[in-house]
């Protein structure tokens, strides 16, 4: 367990886009076999509501570089002074380069400015907001603006009943920065590698990469749940059983290293992983419900890497001493205690991609041309 | 929690309506499916401290398979 305190970062504003296109949940009867006791049952069971889903020419990064705008823009933010950019995500646009430096060139920063892509999934916020308030403590930078998010929406096949109806799409800015007075926040970092295969992508990677033969593969399970050779797979129970070890203990361990009770802290923003999990660690740490949003996956779906952003920005009310709890893929977790009493709380806007959206077949058509030097004729 | 009580948690925890005792034979609920164990797994971990996997709800057969798990 890595505990890690800082004395003079601060988050100075959240911002969080969603896609237009969303489906909910009541509009899928015909997973639960048209009977619409069984999709009542699912919803009070595992929370299912509505997801934002990006169409399919939408990347991470255009929807990154929208929050990150946006946020400029509200914050009135001067892009000459930004030191560094953080991204977190697990659906790069490409294989290379990394997303940090395409958002980079799209923002128009200086070329002073690190850059630096983190992969890692439903801990990555937490973990990246780490690296970044590390970054500033130490002063090799005095601000960093950190994009977060992923489109497990979109790539998920809406047949993959496992995992399609718990996923939706949502990327966020924040704006991190030095700051003279003391503004201190605790984290608690933890990681264990060994449970690595427990969600994973097997195919597409260095490892197995996509063949003729295998990229049609597909395999059903005993409760009709399928994977497909682009997809992931997910041992559900064992995520249960790890979270169980891992996110109460990370509460309260995070407000212990805080020195903070649960009265002093004003909300604890869970990962969204689903209703059933988000309501079990409550019930485990023992905290009060009205500090814990529970709904927040039922009107957003887990939104991976950014869902502890999602539950901040949902938020109707001003921002105040506020746990981070976030866990996932790796398997990985971070907790932070953090003073939001000061941030600037952009809250949740839509995302709307260009009029004229250049098909996936033209885009290749532009690359030929590139690629034979012919692009400007 | 008493035997009863546990009953009754069962009948939420599953969602069902079906009057539940412990011979109750899980497979015969058309309500126990995915959703159940995983609901299953929650409430005996947060309401006994009890954690459980998929080999055990392989080797369960009725509700009183689940009591006993949760210690009752």
């Amino acid at each position: 367990m890595t505990l890690s305190t800082f004395k003079h970062a601060k988050i100075s504003g959240i911002k969080t886009v969603i896609p237009q296109g969303y489906i909910d949940i009541d509009n899928e009867l015909e997973y639960f076999d048209n009977n619409p006791k069984k999709l009542e049952r699912a919803k009070k069971m595992v929370g299912y509501g509505r997801r934002y889903i990006a169409d399919d020419l939408t990347t991470v990064t255009d929807m990154a570089v929208d929050a990150a705008e946006k946020l400029i823009q509200e914050m009135k933010i001067n892009k000459e002074e930004i030191d560094a950019l953080i991204f977190v995500n697990q659906k790069p646009d490409y294989k290379e380069p990394n997303d940090a430096c395409l958002a980079h060139g799209r923002l128009d920063l200086k070329k002073d400015c690190a850059i630096l892509d983190i992969n890692m999934g439903c801990s990555g916020y937490v973990n990246s907001l780490w690296t970044a308030f590390s970054m500033i403590e130490s002063g090799a930078i005095k601000n960093c603006l950190l994009l977060a998010g992923d489109l497990n929406g979109r790539t998920i096949d809406p047949s993959d009943r496992k995992k399609a109806p718990v996923f939706g799409d949502a990327v966020s800015a924040s704006f991190i920065e030095y700051c003279a007075e003391e503004n201190p926040s605790y984290f608690v970092i933890g990681t264990d590698g060994k449970g690595w295969n427990k969600i994973l992508y097997p195919i597409g990677g260095t490892k197995i990469p996509f063949t003729h033969e295998n990229i049609d593969l597909r395999i059903e399970d005993e409760n009709g749940y399928y994977w497909d050779a682009k997809q992931s797979i997910l041992k559900g129970e064992d995520v249960f059983n790890f979270t169980m070890d891992v996110a109460p203990k990370l509460m309260n361990d995070t407000m212990q290293f805080a020195q903070w009770n649960i009265e002093d802290v004003d909300l604890f923003s869970i990962h969204q992983a689903n209703y059933q999990i988000v309501s079990s660690i409550m019930r485990k740490a023992a905290l009060p419900a009205d500090k814990v949003p529970s709904d927040v996956f039922s009107k957003y779906a887990n939104n991976s890497t950014t869902s502890v952003v999602t539950v901040l920005c949902d938020q109707q009310k001003p921002l105040g001493k506020t746990i981070l709890c976030a866990f996932g893929v790796g398997l990985a977790w971070g907790g932070a205690a953090l003073d939001l009493t000061n941030t600037y709380n952009g809250g949740i806007s839509t995302y709307y991609p260009p009029k004229e959206q250049v098909s996936h077949q033209k885009q290749i058509e532009n690359w030929i041309k590139y690629f034979k030097g012919e692009e400007n004729e | 929690m008493n035997k009863e009580e546990f009953l009754t948690q069962m009948q939420d925890v599953l969602q069902t309506e079906e009057e539940l005792s412990f011979d109750t034979v899980l497979d015969d609920l058309v309500e126990w499916d995915s959703l159940s164990v995983m609901a299953t797994m929650a409430f005996l971990e947060t309401s006994f401290n009890v954690k459980t996997n998929m080999n055990d709800y392989k080797s369960m057969k009725t509700i009183g398979d689940i009591a006993r798990k949760a210690g009752l």
